[in-house]
């Protein structure tokens, strides 16, 4: 007879045996479904086991005007794709031949040829064998209804939709905006990635300057691949997501106003707000439309833009430089007055400098007599400057250039940002090989000779003039404002403003202020460059308005005008009635008598 | 004699031959995928360790075990505590654990050793009422706590979770204070679900940094485990890198399918898909299950069966606690292993570090199996007589 504890004890010892038992069993359930019920799933796993990660590039960023115009802009672009898995063949070659054979099948169906090389297509195999193969990029509704429709016929190919870069606007500011490449997906944090999806990168302009804060952030899409490395499924891990938009403080209306006048001709020209710096306009003439360049750059279109005599392509505003002519006879008056020269102190015109054997002309030939700094400006008399800049020497004179920041970057945010020369005795020794001689101040003086500018830089010199301060031009509305103020004494600026306002008031700019709703103050130019027959003279006008509390500063150039007083001042007058409006009433002037 | 080798439990005998046929195989196999020459060869090793083990098993299966028993539990127990506190001082560091001393792993002794201690002390022939009560439960509980401790100091957590069921087993069979040992178990259970829910709770998608730091404050576990956790609730989540293993695991195992790839053309092994430095040891069913496909995972199962079923029928037959205890302990700690390896290659439980016994290449573990083996054969031999 065993006792109770004995059978108690039996019965766990049975009950840890039944324990064992569906132990075993659940494990063999567990096993079948493993093992049989997701073998299917399983099995195929296993030979496609890989995983590659991609990163993704998210869309980029608007870039709007001021007032919210669209300049850049995204548009939903389909692509026909081959898809390598779906030509999977023994060999390398054999796939890349069957790749090759099925885009031309396509391209025959659908009436489009494919850029693709059996060389791109090896490559694609080799490098990027889970992605797509982007065999027609951006195609039109009519190829997608012609493939749509047979698209049964083309396993392996698939419509991917992407994005590609517009520019609703087509060529305002078309040097400003610049454009976009591609390239492959950044990697950030030194993240291990196996394929870098496409992304759109800035190559000019805003779109290279701005290209990190447009550029969307980026996603991550792992691929399962098969042992050779075949795509088989797609997970997103994480979305690719839009970047931001790029404000600008550009102002479409005066930027149109700008492209208006510079239509038809070779020039450049860039208008600010001389009190925060803004750009309201930067502008390049000839220009061209930006959507050409999309999807991507054409031979045909690289040869128009970038190989061809007129520089289309070339940014005049900011990159090209120019002698800046009798414009910067104002930062000599400023110098002058900076050296201690009175302003009524008066130089004898005679109508010609002479210094050693330099014969330098002054645009009345017969001389204007004896005349002082205002009065110089107004009549823009060579002698009068050659003979200030002569009295106070190379250093005041080119310290007061530096000072309006001519030969330094203005820092500008945008990619083209030249500087421009502000010459020295090195600087000509180590360029010409040439010592420097008086002439060449006498030269300088007047804004020739080896004197280089930009019209964004002579922009900043007009608002300098009539603020009293320096500002860092700026494209985008959220950039820092930065103000410099002058060294030059409230006293000194306010003859040169009177001079300046006397140009535009009967001056040799008279023509730049009729009509304007606002004083506007100015100085024409006129440089000489070439000799014999590439002699030609390229026009300056700038002008800052209201005279009085400045809102606007202007530079404009226009190669091979007439005079900066003739050709540019009433280009810039329209500019400035576009944004001041017309005056009321025509102020009767001596001269102008059509009536 | 003759007597002897009547009762010589032949069937546990013969499953016990087969795995070790079985696993010097599959050491064979995923031992000839690595790269490196030096494992080639393991599976010779793996057999010498077997028949040294078969040696010790006819040894302990031929005496007595209660004489050995009890002249031999106390020392063997005090002497594998030296070496778990030996291994921790002098012991040999791999992949993150200090478990080897010389040539072996003393925690897999250490376990033999626990269960010798506890039938001694439990399935002693003179009735001690206490031990059944309350204090008998304290007793266990530093009997079983301080190897414990030491085990988990190394860490070896795995090891740890085979030998706690095992000496409950033990215990329930004891009749130790059940009320009490009940509660634990239901504790235990209770506390181990609130630990899923809580990292499922702090994990699954869509939560956010905080609420997971808040959470994760009260989930006693170390950031590996909390990931193996994490990996067992979302197998799919992160299939790159931490949950490769038990990815691989589950193709390794499906991809056999039926009847499986055969003898050494188990793909994802071979070509390395399956992480190799596990393939030959916590994860050689994944290698095993690949190429004997179905067929041979349950012909597995069954073998395991078959070694199990005399263990407990020698339990249930045996006349004295001592016999019994042992029986059962050693059963127990042999489907502890099994169950809670397979479980984890085929995602059941989370990932634990734990041979499978006979199968996986631990020589330790091999002999120590095969030894406890051996006391139970003892017990099916001689524990049916009364002790005169």
């Amino acid at each position: 007879m065993r006792s109770e504890a004995s059978i108690s004890s039996d019965l766990t010892v049975l009950a840890i045996g039944a324990i064992f038992v569906a132990g075993l069993v659940a494990l063999g359930f567990r096993l079948a479904r493993v093992q049989l019920v997701d073998a299917a799933k399983h099995s195929y796993d296993g030979a496609r086991q890989s995983i590659r990660t991609v990163r993704t590039a998210g869309p980029r960023g608007r870039i709007l005007a001021r007032d919210g115009t669209v300049l850049a802009d995204n548009r939903a672009s389909v692509s026909i794709a081959v898809n390598p898995e779906g030509f999977q063949r023994r060999t390398w070659n054999d796939t890349v031949l069957a790749i090759s054979n099925a885009v031309d099948a396509v391209s025959a169906a659908i009436g489009l040829r494919s850029t693709l090389t059996a060389g791109a297509i090896s490559r694609h195999v080799r490098q990027q064998l889970a992605r797509p193969l982007v065999a027609w990029r951006d195609v039109g509704d009519e190829a997608i209804a012609r493939f749509a429709e047979r698209a049964g016929e083309f396993p392996g190919f698939s419509c991917i939709e992407t994005e590609e870069r517009v520019y609703p606007e087509g060529r305002l500011a078309a040097h400003v905006i610049g454009f976009v490449g591609r390239r492959d997906a950044e990697s950030v944090g030194g993240e291990q990635f196996n394929f870098r999806d496409k992304e759109m990168c800035g190559r000019e302009g805003l779109e290279a300057f701005y290209d990190s804060y447009l550029r969307g952030s980026q996603g991550e899409l792992q691929v399962t691949v098969d042992a050779r490395g075949f795509a088989v499924e797609e997970k997103t891990v994480s979305e690719a997501r839009r970047g931001p938009d790029l404000r600008l403080s550009i102002d479409v209306a005066v930027q149109r106003a700008v492209e208006r006048q510079l239509r038809g001709e070779r020039g450049a020209c860039a208008a600010l707000d001389p009190r925060d710096g803004s750009v309201l306009a930067l502008a390049s003439a000839p220009a061209y439309d930006l959507n050409i360049l999309v999807p991507q750059l054409s031979p045909e279109i690289n040869e128009r833009l970038f190989r061809n005599a007129r520089n289309d392509y070339r940014n005049r505003a900011c990159f090209e430089t120019y002698a800046p002519g009798s414009t910067f006879k104002t930062v000599t008056a400023l110098a002058g007055l900076g050296a201690g020269v009175p302003p009524e102190v008066s130089y004898d015109c005679t109508g010609v400098f002479e210094l050693g054997g330099m014969r330098l002309h002054c645009a009345r030939r017969w001389g204007h007599g004896p005349i002082d700094m205002r009065h110089a400006l107004k009549e823009s008399c060579n002698t009068y400057f050659c003979n200030l800049g002569c009295d106070i020497g190379t250093n005041a004179l080119f310290s007061a250039a530096r000072a309006m920041g001519l030969g330094a970057k203005t820092g500008i945010d945008f990619p083209q940002d030249s500087a421009g020369v502000v010459p020295s005795a090195e600087y000509k020794r180590i360029s010409y090989n040439l010592p420097w001689y008086a002439s060449d101040l006498a030269h300088a003086a007047i804004g020739q000779g080896q004197l280089l500018v930009t019209p964004l830089q002579m922009a900043r010199v007009a608002g300098a003039i009539g603020t009293g301060y320096l500002v860092r031009p700026r494209l985008g509305a959220d950039a820092p404002v930065e103000r410099t103020p002058l060294p030059f004494p409230e006293r000194d600026l306010a003859v040169v403003r009177e001079g300046m306002c006397m140009v535009v008031d009967g001056g040799t700019g008279k023509r730049a202020g009729e009509g304007v709703a606002a004083a506007v103050a100015g100085k024409t130019g006129t440089a000489e460059v070439g000799l014999g027959a590439t002699r030609r003279k390229n026009v300056w006008f700038i002008a800052y308005a209201p005279a009085e509390r400045p809102t606007v500063a202007i530079a404009m150039v226009i190669e091979n005008g007439e005079s900066g007083g003739g050709t540019a001042a009433p280009k810039v007058n329209a500019v400035l009635k576009s944004i001041f409006g017309e005056a009321e009433e025509l102020e009767p002037r001596v001269g102008v008598g059509e009536r | 004699m003759l007597d002897r080798i009547k009762r010589f439990n032949w069937l546990m005998f013969a499953a016990m031959l087969a795995l070790v046929a079985l696993g010097t195989a599959a050491i064979y196999s995923a031992g000839n995928a690595r790269s490196e020459e030096v494992f080639h060869s393991m599976w010779k090793a793996n057999l010498s360790t077997a028949l040294f083990g078969l040696a010790i098993y006819f040894v302990l299966a031929f005496f007595d075990y209660r004489r050995y028993v009890s002249l031999l539990a106390a020392p063997a127990y005090l002497f594998s505590l030296v070496l778990l506190v030996a291994v921790l001082l002098v012991g040999t560091s791999t992949y993150g654990g200090r478990r080897w001393l010389w040539f072996f792993q003393p925690s897999e002794v250490a376990k033999l050793c626990v269960i010798a201690a506890l039938a001694w002390i439990y399935g002693s022939p003179e009735p001690r009422p206490w031990l059944r009560r309350f204090p008998g439960f304290l007793a266990a509980c530093a009997t079983i706590g301080v190897p414990a401790l030491l085990i988990l100091l190394e860490p070896d957590l795995g090891t740890m979770l085979a030998l706690l069921p095992a000496t409950l087993a033990m215990l329930f069979v004891a009749r130790v204070w059940r009320r009490g040992l009940l509660t634990a178990v239901l504790a235990a259970a209770v506390l181990a679900t609130a630990v899923l829910a809580a990292v499922y709770e702090a994990e699954k998608p869509g939560v956010s940094e905080d609420r997971r730091a808040a959470i994760m404050r009260f989930v006693p576990l170390r950031p590996h485990q909390v990931k193996r956790v994490k990996i067992f609730l979302f197998p799919d989540e992160d299939p790159h890198a931490a949950g490769y293993t038990l990815r691989q695991a589950m193709i390794s195992i499906g991809s056999g399918g039926f009847s499986g790839k055969g003898f050494r053309r188990g793909e994802t092994n071979h070509l390395k898909y399956l992480p190799q430095s596990i393939s030959m040891n916590d994860f050689i069913f994944c290698v095993y299950a690949e190429e004997a496909g179905f067929i041979g995972s349950v012909a597995l199962l069954a073998l395991f069966g078959a070694l199990l079923a005399p263990c407990v029928w020698t339990a249930y037959f045996a006349a004295d606690g001592r016999g019994r205890l042992i029986a059962i302990g050693v059963s127990t700690l042999v489907f502890a292993h099994v169950f809670v390896n397979i479980a984890m290659s085929v995602g059941l439980v989370p990932i634990t570090g734990l041979p499978l016994p006979f199968i996986s290449a631990g020589r330790t573990f091999l002999v120590t199996v095969m030894a406890g083996l051996g006391v139970v054969q003892s017990v099916s031999i001689h524990g049916r007589e009364e002790d005169r």
